[in-house]
Formats: structure tokens, sequence, C-alpha cells
């Protein structure tokens, strides 16, 4: 008896293990998997990829007299149906532009914002630093140009059986003395599926 | 009986052999054109069978490089589709620098590209870096 019930165990237990699907490492440079409904990493890198060479083709990061331009992250509106965190689009396109060479990104202000930067300076006051390892009055660079922009989603419903999820990614940089826009752009990743295919998440 | 055959075929040569050229700018597709023989109703079903069968595809003409006003490289990959369909597939740029070395950027991913069939079509691709000087290409079917 106490062999059959071992037996039925074992073999309940293998049965389990078989069935149960497998984790697999995502090939994130040749991804084959199917396209979903929701806004996955490749369309970020898609949208991002698009962006720079846009930003970047179009000479508005190229700094007339020389140097390179401030520039600080505006706000990144998310309106979708998606909890998505706008860095997953910001970061790789600020990272291009600050390899690019032409500009350097600032810490300072906007949504970027490394709040230490505010932080380490009302130790001015404090006696256990150093005045002079902290930083000084007037020493933060304000930014000359800002990156703002939105995603948003328009759902359309194709046939009975059928939807259509339009994502829109719009980017534009603008100067901020004068407030004149000097670049911008959309992208437009657009999606077929099943009406019972979710894109909120 | 035969002449009539003859008369035909003959009508059909000859018809065909009247078919003006367009400017090789302006691209006049297959519905609003003259018929050729691809494109009429009686032939087009063999000549769209063959072209499928010998598996034509996509041929790149040519690819032109040159640095723009703020210094990058842009590339320009001229081609023509020879199929009859639309050909769908994914590209993916990498550049390089002086000595041949990948530039690693995030903006060498697989694009999209969409090119309809018997038509030219140009991919555009700038690189994010200066040091760019050279560059290589991958195409993959778009699954």
């Amino acid at each position: 008896m106490k062999t059959k019930v071992l037996f039925l165990m074992v073999f309940v237990c293998l049965l389990a293990a078989g069935c149960s699907q497998e984790t697999k490492m995502i090939d994130t440079m040749h991804d084959e998997g199917k396209a979903v409904m929701a806004l996955d990493y490749r369309d970020f890198d898609m949208a991002a990829s698009k962006m720079v060479q846009s930003m970047l083709a179009s000479g508005s990061l190229k700094k007339p007299d020389g140097g390179r331009y401030v520039v600080a992250t505006g706000r990144i509106i998310n309106d979708t149906t998606q909890r998505i965190d706008t860095d997953q689009l910001m970061v790789k396109i600020e990272t291009e532009i600050l390899n690019s060479g032409q500009a350097v990104m600032t810490s300072a202000v906007g949504s970027g914002t490394d709040k230490l930067l505010h932080e380490t300076r009302e130790l001015r006051d404090s006696e256990e630093f150093d005045p002079n390892t902290v930083a000084k009055r007037q020493t933060l660079i304000a930014p000359e140009l800002t990156i703002s922009g939105k995603i948003f989603q328009r759902n359309i419903r194709y046939d009975r059986n059928t939807q259509q999820i339009e994502y829109y990614f719009q980017l534009m940089l603008s100067d901020v003395k004068s407030g004149l826009r000097f670049w911008q752009d959309e992208t437009l990743i657009g999606k077929r599926g099943s009406n019972r295919s979710v894109s909120w998440q | 009986m035969k002449k009539l055959e003859f008369v035909l075929i003959a009508l059909t040569v000859f018809a065909f052999g009247c078919h003006k050229q367009n400017d090789s700018r302006i691209h006049v597709r297959e519905g609003v054109a003259s018929d050729t023989l691809g494109s009429n109703i009686v032939t087009r079903p063999v000549t769209h069978a063959f072209s499928a069968l010998i598996g034509e595809g996509i041929e790149v003409a040519k690819a032109v490089t040159r640095r723009n006003d703020a210094g990058f490289l842009e590339l320009y990959v001229n081609g023509y589709n020879k199929s009859y369909d639309t050909k769908r597939f994914r590209y993916r740029v990498e550049w390089l620098d002086a000595d041949g070395i990948v530039i690693e950027t995030k903006t060498s991913v697989w694009l999209p590209m969409s090119a309809m069939g018997k038509s030219p079509f140009t991919i555009k691709s700038v690189a994010p870096r200066p040091q760019a000087v050279d560059f290589r290409m991958d195409t993959r079917k778009w699954e």
C-alpha cells in the first residue's frame, strides 16, 4: 500500500514539473517574440531610436558658437491606459544626447532632478562639514534647452473582432530664453489585434 | 481560327510595344498606369506566380553616406522591391569608428520597413556619434 502511494506521489510530482512553463531569458538583441497589444520594450527602443535620429539630423543640438547646450528634461505626459514610467523612453534619449557630445543634461532641475544636489547645498550652515567642500552659491548652471512631450493612445474598433490601438510618441525641444521650439517629432506605433486583448496594465 | 489567334497575339504584343515609359522619378502604380504584362488581367496571374516561384524580393541598388551639417554621418540606402507583393522586413544599422569597431548606441535596434511591390524604397539612418565613419546593415524578416 505504502509503495503504491509513494509511486503515485512521485508520478504526480513529475507530471506537475513537466507541465510548468519554463522561464526563458529574452534575446533582446534579436527578439523574435510575437507582438503584443500593450507597449513593450521593443516599442520604446524603436520610438527612442527614431526620435534621437530625427533630433540629431535636425542639427538643433549644435550650438552656433560652439560649446555644448545644457538640456533639462521637462514633463513627459503619459496619456495611455498603461502604467508607463516615461523614463523608459527618456533615459535612452538622454543617453544618446549625452553621448553625441553636443549637449549635456542637467540634474539640477526638471524631471531628472537629483534631490541630493539641493540637499548637499543645505549643509552650508552645518558645522560638521568642511565649508570648502560644500558647493558654493550660484554654481549651478541653468538649462538652455528643455525636452518635453507626451505619449498617448487611441483605441479604435476595427471590426467586430478586431481592435486597433495607435500609440503616439511626441517630443519637442524648446529654447528656454526665447521659448522658441527648435525641434519636434512624432512617432506612431500601430497595433491591430483581437478585441479580447487588453492594452492596459 | 488560327488567323484570329495570330491577330490577337499580334495586337497584344503591339499594345505592350506602344507602352510609354514614365519619368523614372514618378512611380505610377498598377491600376493607375496603363496595363503591362504584370498588371494585365489576363497575364497577371502568370507573371505573379512566376515572380513568387523564382522568389523575387528586395534588391539594394546603392548605399550613400554623407556627413550632415551637425557633423553626424547619414546613410541612405536605395533599393527596389522586385516582388509583386509588399515586402515587410526589419533592418538594423550599426556604426563603426575609424578603427572599424562597432559604436554601441541605443539607436542600433531592429526597425520596421515596408516596400510596396515593384516599387523603389529608401532607408535613412543617422549615426548618433560624430566618431562614426562607416556602417554595416543587417535585415531580417518581419515576424
